[in-house]
């Protein structure tokens, strides 16, 4: 102990998180929509609610506790199957929760998982442990800034925030996005999907109605049509009625670039759709045969029911 | 609650202190090959323990850091999870206990015993909640705490060293605790039950 520092006083750092603990409790309500055990969810804006998707299994008006232990109800207002973000709609809720500054969610950072499954609040406490980039939903949309963490999972984790250790929230805790292990979805993802949500009412997906698989072309078909690389993706079916098929694309057609970024693995085609809004047209170039060809193609929202 | 042991002031709370603390209270059970921790109750020659490790009719061995010695099974109440076992001149520090009616959510407990057979091991971790019986009184002291076998009978503690409960069981990986004032009536009805 020949330290020259203060030592660590355990009482003062035992208040500080209960102290953290009890103002993030400001901002949690309890979602009484599936059986058993309630879920939690977070004050995100001005009457608007957070939680996860998965443990709000009814939709209208569901019951809710606010964070004063009072009664109250709240409607389900929108989903987001993909991140498994819902949005609910409240009367009489407090503040908002504040948000975490951007250096408090290191890998190494200590974190708090609080949850309200019933009327009183429950914590857990532990450090982020990993930064997941690239995760892909199933229906292919990457997902950049999910947290894991080395904290316990328990019962009404999802749904809550993870709080930050000044109180601020970091994100929205849920186990189902990493095979029921901790995982916290990034402030900055929800944001975006509620503002797609209650804009739109759904999050566009940029659609093409294309299947496809990596190739790599032989040398010599890459030397005739003076290629950088030998990778692409071949067109295995073109879907009737897509922009794919209007774009004049064929099966056999071995995609290599979109918008000038190459293409070497489906994931490619998926995130260069999603950089792009619906509707907005981009140029692919393709080997069929022994040509190169450009085409213009314009994705449409798969998600909106009026373009399908 | 705490009137059969005086207040002491409390602990440096430091890390170092509690573990200093800790190690003085804390004495390994051991019964037909398996290993409990058991909290050494103040100057009173009792030790608490889970009654999940001990079994009836048998006196448990008791190791201390001076050596090991056997215990006399005093009394075990199932339904409660506790024993009470006599070892006449073994003292320890005055405990001083903690309602967990005053607990808050997020404040740091820890956990000394002696997890899979590792002698004298500290975990720390947070309370989760406090599950109550429908009076309100406390009934167990959820915990957000690494435990594993071993670590039953022993001690939960505050950030100060002030005793909480007794390590009884781990369910969906959160410590369960039996709240030290529930185990305070406990060796109160077994010390009337002796002088009787």
């Amino acid at each position: 102990m020949a330290s020259n520092t203060a030592p660590l006083s355990l009482t003062d750092l035992s208040s500080q998180l209960a102290s953290t603990v009890a103002r993030a409790s400001e901002y949690i309500v309890a979602i009484r929509a599936r059986r058993r055990i309630p879920s939690s969810g977070i004050i995100w804006r001005d009457g608007l609610i957070v939680s996860a998707s998965h443990t709000v299994r009814r939709d209208g008006q569901v019951a809710i506790t606010l964070p004063s232990g009072e009664a109250g109800n709240a409607t389900v207002v929108a989903r987001d199957p993909e991140t498994d973000v819902v949005i609910l709609r409240g009367d009489g809720l407090p503040a908002p929760a504040p948000r975490a500054q951007s250096n408090e969610s290191s890998i190494g950072s200590l974190v708090l998982a609080v949850g309200r499954p019933g009327r009183t609040t429950t914590a857990s406490f532990g450090i982020v442990s990993a930064e997941i980039n690239g995760w892909r939903s199933q229906q292919g949309r990457r997902v950049d800034g999910i947290l894991r963490l080395d904290l316990s999972v328990y019962d009404g984790f999802s749904g809550g925030p993870l709080v930050s250790a000044s109180g601020g929230v970091i994100g929205l805790n849920n186990s189902a996005l990493a095979g029921g292990s901790a995982a916290t979805l990034p402030t900055s993802v929800i944001d975006s999907v509620i503002d797609q949500l209650l804009s739109r009412g759904h999050v566009s997906r940029p659609y093409l109605g294309v299947a496809v698989h990596p190739v790599t072309l032989s040398s010599s078909t890459v030397g005739q049509l003076k290629l950088d690389r030998p990778d692409g993706l071949i067109v295995l079916s073109v879907t009737n009625d897509t922009p794919a098929e209007k774009a004049g694309i064929l099966v056999g057609d071995v995609l290599l670039e979109i918008g000038g970024a190459p293409l070497t693995k489906p994931a490619d085609l998926f995130d260069a759709l999603l950089a792009r809004t619906a509707g907005e047209s981009a140029s692919i170039r393709l080997a069929r045969g022994g040509d190169l060809k450009t085409l213009n193609v314009t994705p449409i929202d798969r998600n909106s029911g009026a373009d399908r | 609650m705490t009137s059969i042991l005086s207040p002491e002031s409390p602990a440096d709370a430091t890390p170092s202190a509690l573990v200093d603390l800790l190690s003085k209270w804390v004495i390994e059970v051991r019964h037909r090959g398996s290993t409990g921790a058991g909290i050494v109750w103040g100057k009173s020659g009792i030790v608490l323990t889970n009654a999940h490790c001990v079994r009836e009719g048998e006196d448990p061995q008791i190791v201390t850091a001076l050596g090991t010695r056997r215990g006399r099974l005093l009394a075990v109440a199932r339904d409660q999870d506790l024993a009470a076992i006599s070892v006449p001149g073994l003292e320890g520090p005055s405990l001083r206990l903690r309602d967990a009616s005053a607990l808050e959510t997020g404040e740091l407990l820890f956990a000394y015993g002696h997890p899979l057979g590792v002698s004298d091991a500290l975990s720390m971790g947070v309370l989760h909640t406090v599950v109550r019986h429908r009076n309100g009184e406390p009934k167990f002291v959820v915990a957000d705490i690494r435990l594993a076998p071993g670590n039953s009978g022993g001690p939960l503690v505050d950030a100060d060293g002030q005793l909480i409960g007794i390590n009884h069981m781990v369910v969906n990986g959160l410590g369960v605790a039996i709240p030290a004032t529930a185990v305070a009536q406990f060796v109160d009805r077994v010390r009337t039950a002796r002088a009787a």
